[in-house]
């Protein structure tokens, strides 16, 4: 009972100040619409084009191998062909209006048909999606381009016909056709392991993948507030008057930990149902299952505001371990940036975050399409966390007490 | 002097305070050390990337009268296992799709390859009606990739190989010529050897390879070593992100004053209120500034950040103190007491940074083009747009403009700030 005193006591003191409150509801719901953005252009022209535009310098559009790479790529449904000159091609590129510039060599049609070395080079930031999506994306057709070519010179030898240049090029113009008519039909299927069929890696909606990222994010951001409640009964001394009397030192913990779950929980529901009802993000598909996770996510956080609140001299010492913390479990939990493109070591220890397995939690529900059998481990892990932030959490302040 | 002295004791309490130095120095730098550990360090280039874990299902059958010594299924398989690429692909064979579609939502792998039962079989005999599937963990995206780009590549081979016999029969035939079937292997042999010196040029011998990627020589646009870049702008984004941060917290000793009585006391002595609020604004200023120069040293020698040339980066820091100063000041006017500094500043300037694209200033396009319009209404989406054309070798005359909108946003915001501030204390 004195523990709900206690964290009754808390929330009213939080529940005071409508301003930072207002901070906490309206941010992450201002974040989650922004990381939805930014996972994909959400809201925008259906009708815009999205292929990526690529300018291509050709010093000689009627040379054979020229004409048919570029008529190739004049109909791709991926890429936006911009024919310029080299300088033209890299100001357009400075300006980011291209994601790369095509540069085919003078000459280039008549070597390879001679069997000489020739080089088309793309430049792009190979380190970008779009430079990279662009590499891939020439590849195949330019792998295809050249393999036509090897063919006809592979058919004008073992034909041994007297016009060689007839032959080859009448060879080319069946590989080539050939090669355009196998492109438009894929050997290779590929499907996302999900249980229901959805349109792409999002599950078909970019907020399942933000609306989880940010609420784990701003669970911990909501410390800055929960936590300073323990500082600043420590610099008024009234926790120390609260230790004279009979309430145990567990359940002095117990109460602030009560209220601070209770203000992250509350933060969880209310992003969860916005992100039910108005970003349409599938939560209730699962109820329980999501239930779970918001509870041992809210039991982390909390106990973690625990520690903080317990080591914090000053509100602004609670400000900045609550800003680190979300910075930390942020980054290194893969809200941020997928863990797939970090290194080995980092994504490794990246993915035994408790911000790791809570948004783990989240996907399995939400882009996975699994059940309430797949969270299990996610809750027991975060859950293990929790307990394990409040132990140590218990032991300073014993220590403080002393 | 007096505005000296109040900016003097200002900037002892935030200097002796170890908050002060842990959110202007240690937390940017920590932050940007985190995604260098990330993304393996850029000196040395080793990156080691997480291993792509791959299930393989390979039921493929060779047809009994096959030309085939083997499946096309076990040319796709035994990619997966060969050593050379041990150190990034994990792979494991399962019995069947079920089974791998369990491992692939137990996420003990992260991609499975399912070759079906009659997948040479049905491709020998022209109809191209059966497909490799690729199923995919929904949240990943570069390991699938990698999986489908190694199974298209092996199937490009297998479709050139059927696309050069057929030519060369068409060829014959037009020709007059009467196909050999004897010579059928070696015309399949001769192009397996192209195509697998083609591949092999393309991957590992650039200078050799028909087609090739490049970054654009430095002083274009790019730095030689993109790696490098990606360092530097998070580490500006970071610099600017605890700049803004420092110039609001510094302001909160105005507040903390309010609180204490100080300040009370201070408007009983002649020093007018211009002055203390200006004294306190120097503090903000020489703050920021210090810290700024204070990051830039260590982003160079711990990141091997280059910073450009000194006359731009002189403007860009100058520009950015104006900026973080002017809001610190008009953010907290809206801020009645310390203790609601925590919230209001942390979320107003994380939001206002992240509108700026401080969190992705690494990733390039990474947002859509309405965002970058945003960024242009924010402090420190000028203050971002300022270091990047440094970072991207401009002289100081190209950077007049952001230096202007720099200045003039600072004192806008610090001139109602201040207004705000003289209603509050009058």
């Amino acid at each position: 009972m004195r523990i709900l005193d206690l964290a009754l006591k808390d929330l009213s003191q939080i529940f005071r100040d409508k301003q930072s409150l207002l901070f906490l509801v309206a941010m992450p719901i201002v974040f989650t619409f922004f990381m939805g953005f930014a996972y994909r252009n959400v809201g925008g022209d259906p009708n815009a084009d999205t292929r990526i535009p690529l300018a291509v310098v050709d010093p000689e559009p009627d040379a054979v191998l020229n004409k048919a790479l570029l008529t190739r790529l004049g109909s791709s449904e991926s890429i936006r062909v911009e024919r310029m000159s080299e300088a033209d091609a890299m100001d357009a590129y400075r300006k980011e209006d291209v994601a790369g510039v095509l540069v085919i060599p003078v000459e280039f049609s008549g070597q390879i048909e001679a069997g000489e070395e020739a080089q088309m080079k793309l430049i792009a930031d190979s380190t970008s999606a779009q430079g990279q999506s662009l590499y891939q994306l020439l590849r195949v057709p330019i792998s295809q381009l050249m393999s036509a070519v090897e063919v006809s010179r592979e058919a004008a030898d073992i034909v041994d016909a007297s016009d060689m240049s007839t032959e080859q090029s009448a060879a080319f113009d069946l590989a080539w056709s050939k090669w355009s008519e196998a492109s438009k039909v894929s050997l290779v299927k590929i499907e996302p392991a999900v249980a229901e069929e959805n349109a792409d890696w999002t599950g078909g909606n970019p907020y399942n993948q933000s609306s989880p990222g940010i609420l784990v994010m701003f669970a911990i951001f909501g410390l800055v507030t929960s936590a300073q409640i323990l500082v600043q009964e420590k610099k008024s001394r009234t926790l120390q008057r609260l230790i004279t009397t009979n309430m145990k030192p567990w359940e002095i913990v117990a109460g602030h930990m009560l209220a601070m779950f209770t203000i992250t929980f509350l933060q969880t529901a209310m992003l969860v149902v916005f992100g039910q009802w108005v970003l349409k993000v599938d939560y209730l598909r699962e109820p329980l299952a999501v239930l779970l996770v918001s509870v041992t996510l809210g039991l982390w956080v909390a106990s973690m505001g625990l520690l903080i609140g317990v080591v914090a001299k000053e509100e602004q010492q609670v400000v900045l371990y609550s800003m680190i913390a979300m910075f930390l479990f942020s980054a290194m939990g893969g809200m941020w940036f997928p863990l797939e493109t970090a290194g080995g070591a980092f994504a490794a220890i990246g993915r035994a975050m408790p911000s790791a397995w809570a948004m783990n939690g989240y996907q399995n529900i939400l882009i996975r399409g699994l059940g309430l059998g797949s969270i299990w481990m996610a809750v027991g892990i975060l859950s293990m966390y929790a307990l394990f932030f409040f132990v140590l959490a218990v032991w300073r302040f014993r220590k403080m007490e002393a | 002097m007096k505005i000296l002295d109040i900016a003097f004791k200002d900037l002892t309490r935030s200097f002796r305070s170890a908050f002060a130095i842990g959110m202007m120095v240690i937390a940017p730098l920590m932050l940007t050390g985190l995604i260098y550990f990330a993304f393996g360090g850029m000196s040395g280039g080793d990156v080691s990337m997480t291993a792509v874990k791959v299930g393989v299902v390979n039921a493929d059958k060779l047809p009994a009268d096959s030309v085939l010594e083997a499946p096309i299924g076990d040319n796709i398989r035994s990619m997966f296992f060969d050593e050379s690429v041990g150190s990034w692909i994990t792979a494991t064979d399962y019995a069947d799709e079920a089974s791998a579609r369990s491992a692939l939502d137990e996420q003990e792998i992260g991609v499975a390859v399912i070759i079906p039962q009659n997948f040479t079989e049905r491709y020998l005999s022209g109809k191209q009606d059966v497909q490799v599937l690729i199923i995919s963990d929904p949240t990943l995206s570069i390991g699938p990739a990698v999986v489908q780009d190694m199974v298209t590549m092996m199937v490009d081979g297998v479709a050139g190989g059927g696309i050069a016999l057929q030519t060369i029969m068409e060829r014959l035939d037009a020709n007059g010529i009467q196909t050999d079937p004897a010579q059928i292997p070696s015309w399949i042999e001769r192009y397996g050897n192209w195509y697998a010196e083609f591949q092999r040029n393309l991957f590992h011998h650039p200078d050799k390879a028909a087609y090739v990627v490049v970054a654009p020589a430095a002083g274009e646009m790019e730095t030689a070593d993109p790696i490098q870049k990606v360092m530097g702008l998070t580490m500006a984004g970071q610099m600017i992100f605890f700049a803004f941060f420092t110039g609001a917290y510094s302001m909160m000793s105005i507040l903390r004053e309010d609180e204490e009585g100080t300040l009370a006391r201070l408007f009983t002595t002649p020093t007018d209120r211009t002055s203390i609020l200006t004294g306190k604004f120097l503090a903000v200023f020489l703050t920021v500034i210090l810290q700024g120069i204070v990051l830039m040293v260590a982003g160079h020698y711990a990141f091997g950040v280059n910073w450009g040339e000194f006359g731009a980066m002189g403007l860009a820091l100058t520009g950015q103190v104006f900026a973080a100063t002017g809001l610190g000041v008009l953010l907290i006017a809206f801020v009645k007491n310390s203790r609601q500094g925590g919230p209001v500043l942390g979320g107003g300037l994380t939001a206002l940074g992240m509108l700026g694209g401080l969190f992705t200033a690494n990733m390039p396009n990474a947002m859509p083009a309405a965002m970058n319009t945003i960024a242009n209404f924010t402090p420190q989406g000028w203050v971002l747009k300022a270091w990047r054309l440094v970072m991207d070798g401009s002289a100081a005359g190209d950077l007049l403009i952001p230096f202007a909108v720099m200045v003039a946003m600072g004192v806008v915001m610090f001139v109602v700030g201040a207004a705000m501030f003289g209603k509050r204390f009058a």
